[in-house]
């Protein structure tokens, strides 16, 4: 695809599967195998079930506060499948589907929210970073990361995405314009999803939309229909393509909505109009790709049922291990500062550790 | 004389010869390249090294120790630079949420190598902002190391230490003092412990605590006060994350007494903290009330009345005066 | 005024310059601002320019010289009469430092760094391994305890705490700040009884000492806390005596060989025989502490009242090693000589008032001792012996013993002992 025929300071959004799931760019239709279309679904269908039973837990009293990402799936794992496995992820909060696609295991996400540590400990090979809780600051590690490979010669880029939020802080204008500067391997992947917590997108910015920014750093800008699976791994792909090849950074909109809260403990009801969720439910982008599926005849109703139901026990197993076995560690709490511990914090565990033990 | 330098020389030949050693050793910050820093602690490192390891960058505090994560995460060892430590602040965000807590973050999985050098301190007659001694806002966070040299044979070794360290660690070079003296030092590679204060002075009647470039006057005060026949067993702290309290909790025992003197201001500064050591170590050894001596709750003034802020030798003196003779 | 220019550091950080060009001369007018000579340094060649309007008075180098940073080059008589004291805006003490400092300025930012080549002392920190030295720490002790010693005017340093890691207690410091009697209980909690006489005016008041003081508590203590009892009896010493006047004679001059070390070392068989009499009454502990050492408190009087100095482990010493110990406590306690670990720890004590008079008497306990023997004047008397009269000489003994520990059987029978002994000396031998 050619981004020169999106330019986002004439307002074009870039789409490949309308909201009914009709092919409306033939030539952009990605060029996947059957197995991987139903990767792709399947991995929708999982994301979104993951979600469903977090939120389910959390009413129930058994998990913490949980983000959903409900209505951003072809968002993240478009984008993210568009990745190599040398390609680093340098997450946000809010991308479930890219973390999974990227090979996080379902048990360190359901411990991250549970509310340890560990969680956030990947596994080898799996270059995702932690979430980062701090808005938009990710953003300067992704750009360090790929200065880095700059100065070794590597050639693995970094995909790192932040909200229509982080965009209004002064993180993102440094890490982008550091990004062009010493033209970092970087895609940059607004999701904007119209919402920061309650704080509607037209408040951060009266720029007509967030992909015109980069223009101001030099870099490629796209706005992309985030709902469209197809649309995102195109232009996530070329921007990659870009990066690996010495062209610099790139900033790609994914035009989204989110459909749930901000998290479980935020009501949406309370500042958004139901007709504008309404609205949007009907692009959701489950919709879309599931009617393109089943009009190309690579699933049906069965499969379907089949699939959700076997992801749904895996959701649940998974969390039943991990429910009541999770305590932190004590010494884990202390140990992880430096390489070795100081000799104050041994004697503060040694000091709580011997109160713990009913000491004198 | 072979190898006489100053701190800014030391510090300058101890990046030098580290780099050579470590090619994951990077540079950066503002005017650090093609000008070598505005105090020329970076001079001659783009002329050997190339602009790849050392460059300018443009001018965003948050960016330079944002992007140094990155670039720790992926296997290079950044030596960003503040150019004054007040200007650290737009990176205090990026200092303390991250630098600090990546190692722990992950359980290990991440660490920081990252060095973040800074002159702080006052007594150079600037304009605002540029005399800040906040040490002690970084000592507090978990997870950072903060190392301020007084020597030129501490700066280097320090600094090199720091450059092998896998954990980040702040290098707050006293500039009152970058060019007050020089000192034979070696001329190849060599450490100074983290975290390990040094004995200057040995004495029995009182112990002073001190770092950076009140060393120098502490030094002038005990010289003050050589015809008033007391033995002062001088400390300088150096590591002020974690602190060495072995040390100065060993010395107290043996004299008694304890005076800290520092520029930044009086309350909560790293002084308080000294005292609270004594306090849960050496309690029964005191002869007179662990003191300070510091700067005011103020902030620092504009140069002309910069000197009524720093304690002078002779208001030194007269405290050590008066912890002994309590 | 003359105003000397020093050579400032014209591109931070260098120390010294060569003279490439005077563009003046001596005697030459010369405005602020304007150039007045041309210098070549390893950053940068330069001219010059002049700070003071005036007249050039003394160029101090020539052409072709090299001057540093911070010496004089030239002087300019200037026309002000103000001192150059606003321009330098050094900090007034700085002045004293040596000349060689200036200041400079660092490029492109703000504020002066003092530069010098002053070269301080190199450092060999990595060479040596530098260990923590395990200081040879004081006493411990809480600053109220040093306080309190200070107040009461004692070295704290010199006092064994029985505190946690020996520290040094406030009773322990109590304990010590006495050198007589012991103080065992806070003297805020022995009770003053206010005193009422009926005439307040004819009388003098005398400030009791310290000694005084403690005695009086003591003794209040003692009584009040041992129920006393005294058991009362007279021993024929004549065989003693003329024994002891015939060693007397041999022994010369070298022991004063009074009664006093034979009535010890009987005393010392009776109390092993009667150990209740050689012990302590724990009432926290409803304990009956039995000492295992003998050490005999000998009362002595003094200049300054009442002093018991302790013969230490008297059961180990002959009866003449015990004459000689007896006569060293009591020569240094008249002396005032006596040191306070001498008066503390006895577990019996004998007091001889009869060396001075007086032949019965109701001695009060050494508390926390449970018993004093006491010794009434020995006195030629009659006697019956053998049915007949005859004269003796006469030992009267006056035992007083804590009656919480020790029955009436009990101190009759220690008397029995004491005169078994002390009326043959003989036996004295054979049971010692």
């Amino acid at each position: 695809m050619d981004f020169k025929k999106y330019n986002p300071l004439e307002n074009k959004i870039y789409q490949v599967l309308n909201e009914n799931g009709e092919v409306v760019n033939k030539e952009d239709v990605p060029n996947f195998e059957k197995d991987q279309l139903l990767y792709l679904y399947r991995m929708m269908l999982y994301t979104r079930i993951i979600d469903d039973k977090a939120l389910s837990y959390q009413r129930q009293g058994r998990m913490l506060t949980y983000a959903p990402n409900t209505g951003q799936e072809a968002a993240q794992i478009g984008s993210a499948y568009a990745m190599d496995k040398e390609d680093w992820l340098v997450p946000a909060f809010r991308e479930l589907g890219a973390w999974l696609t990227r090979g996080v295991p379902l048990k360190n996400v359901y411990l991250y929210w549970y509310g340890n540590e560990w969680g956030s400990h990947m596994p080898e090979g799996v270059k995702v970073l932690p979430v980062s809780v701090p808005i938009a600051s990710q953003l300067q590690h992704a750009t360090g990361i790929g200065m880095a490979n700059n100065i070794k010669g590597e050639e693995s880029v970094v995909v790192t995405y932040v909200g229509d939020g982080g965009t209004s802080h002064g993180d993102f204008h440094e890490a982008l314009n550091f990004a062009a500067v010493f033209n970092s391997p970087v895609v940059f992947i607004i999701q904007n999803n119209q919402y920061a917590i309650s704080t509607s997108r037209k408040i951060q910015t009266v720029s007509d939309n967030l992909a015109q920014k980069a223009v101001a750093y030099g870099m490629p800008g796209i706005l992309v229909d985030g709902n469209d699976i197809f649309a995102m791994y195109n232009a996530t792909k070329e921007a990659i393509n870009r990066a690996r090849s010495g062209q610099g950074p790139t900033l790609i909109e994914a035009y989204t909505y989110r459909l749930g809260a901000h998290t479980t403990s935020d009501d949406p009801t309370k500042y958004r109009d139901n007709t504008e969720v309404e609205e949007w439910k009907k692009k959701d982008p489950f919709i879309r790709f599931k009617n393109y599926l089943v009009e190309n005849e690579m699933i049906d109703e069965d499969w379907e049922e089949k699939t959700k139901a076997e992801l749904e026990k895996e959701v649940m197993t998974t969390f039943e291990s991990i429910e009541n076995n999770s305590d932190t560690e004590i010494l884990d709490m202390f140990k992880y500062h430096y390489e070795e511990i100081t000799p104050q914090l041994k004697e503060q565990y040694d000091d709580y550790i011997s109160f713990l033990e009913g000491g004198k | 004389m072979a190898n006489t330098l100053n701190i800014i020389q030391a510090i300058n030949q101890g990046l030098m010869v580290e780099m050579k050693n470590d090619s994951t050793i990077v540079v950066y910050g503002e005017d650090v390249g093609i000008e070598g820093g505005v105090f020329r602690a970076t001079v001659d490192l783009q002329k050997e090294f190339g602009k790849e390891r050392v460059f300018d960058t443009p001018l965003a505090e948050s960016a330079i120790v944002g992007t140094a994560v990155g670039m720790a995460i992926n296997g290079l060892k950044p030596v960003v630079e503040m150019q004054f430590s007040g200007f650290s602040y737009p990176a205090f965000n990026q200092i303390i949420t991250h630098v600090a807590r990546m190692r722990n973050r992950s359980r290990g999985q991440h660490h920081l190598p990252i060095v973040i050098r800074a002159p702080y301190g006052g007594g150079i007659r600037a304009l605002e902002h540029h005399s800040e001694s906040t040490e002690a806002l970084y000592s507090q966070i978990p997870g950072l190391k903060v190392v301020i040299p007084s020597t030129p044979y501490d700066a280097k070794g320090l600094l090199i230490a720091a450059l092998r360290d896998p954990d980040p660690v702040l290098f707050w070079e006293p500039k009152r003092i970058y060019r007050a003296f020089k000192q034979e030092i070696p001329e190849e590679a060599y450490e100074i412990p983290i975290g390990k204060a040094k004995v200057i002075k040995e004495g029995k009647d009182i112990t002073v605590v001190t770092w950076g470039a009140m060393v120098p006057d502490v030094q002038k005060a005990i010289t003050m006060l050589e015809k008033d026949n007391i033995s002062i067993e001088l400390i300088d702290l150096r590591t002020i994350a974690p602190i060495d309290r072995e040390t100065i909790v060993e010395s107290v025992k043996k004299t008694g007494r304890f005076l800290v003197v520092h520029e930044a201001p009086k309350t909560l500064g790293v002084g308080a903290e000294l005292i609270s050591i004594i306090n849960e170590k050496a309690f029964l050894s005191l002869e007179a009330p662990p003191t300070r001596l510091t700067g005011f709750d103020t902030t620092f003034p504009l140069p002309r009345g910069e000197k009524h802020y720093i304690p002078s030798p002779e208001r030194i003196a007269k405290t050590i005066l008066d912890v002994v003779r309590y | 005024m003359k105003f000397e220019f020093e050579f400032p550091d014209v591109g931070e950080g260098i120390h010294e310059g060569v003279i490439t060009k005077w563009l003046v001369k001596e005697g030459d007018e010369v405005s602020e601002g304007q150039s007045i000579v041309e210098v070549e340094t390893d950053k940068v060649t330069t001219e010059i320019p002049s700070p003071r309007s005036g007249t050039i008075l003394d160029l101090k180098a020539n052409k072709g010289d090299t001057i540093n940073v911070g010496s004089v080059f030239v002087t300019i008589q200037t026309g002000s009469a103000t001192t150059d004291k606003d321009l330098d805006s050094k900090n007034d003490k700085v002045e004293e430092v040596e000349s060689e400092i200036v200041e400079e300025e660092t490029a492109g930012v703000v504020g002066e760094v003092v530069s010098s080549s002053m070269v301080i002392p190199p450092s060999d920190e990595i060479k040596k391994v530098v260990e923590v030295k395990s200081s040879t720490e004081k006493v411990l002790a809480t600053p109220v305890a040093r306080k309190l010693a200070k107040d009461l005017e004692i070295d704290i340093n010199t006092i064994k705490g029985t505190g946690p890691n020996g520290r040094v207690m406030k009773d322990d410091i109590y304990k010590a700040s006495e050198s007589s009697l012991e103080d065992i209980k806070k003297p805020e909690e022995v009770k003053k009884v206010p005193l009422q006489i009926p005439d307040n005016e004819n009388v003098e008041r005398i400030k009791l000492t310290k000694i005084r003081k403690t005695i009086s508590q003591k003794m209040s203590e003692s009584r009040f806390t041992i129920p006393h009892t005294t058991a009362m009896d007279e021993v024929d010493i004549t065989k003693l005596y003329e024994f002891r006047k015939k060693y007397k004679k041999i022994l010369k001059d070298d022991i004063n060989l009074t009664y006093l070390p034979f009535i010890v070392k009987a005393t010392i068989v009776a109390l092993k025989q009667f150990p209740e009499f050689n012990a302590s009454l724990d009432e926290e502990n409803d304990e009956l502490v039995l000492k295992k050492y003998y050490n005999i408190g000998i009362a002595t009087d003094t200049e300054r009242g009442l002093m018991v100095p302790v013969v230490k482990n008297a059961d180990k010493l002959s009866i003449t090693d015990l004459a000689k110990a007896i006569e060293e406590i009591s020569t240094k306690a008249k002396e005032n000589k006596i040191e306070l670990s001498q008066l503390k720890g006895g577990s019996f004590s004998i007091t001889n008032y009869g060396s001075i008079g007086g032949y019965f008497g109701i001695p009060i306990i050494n508390y926390p001792e449970s018993g004093i023997l006491g010794l009434g004047r020995v006195t030629k008397k009659p006697v019956v012996k053998d049915d007949e009269i005859v004269i003796a000489y006469v030992l009267p003994l006056s035992l007083s013993y804590d009656h919480r520990i020790i029955d009436g059987a009990s101190g009759a029978r220690f008397l029995n002992v004491l005169k078994e002994l002390l009326s043959d000396p003989e036996m004295l031998l054979l049971k010692a």
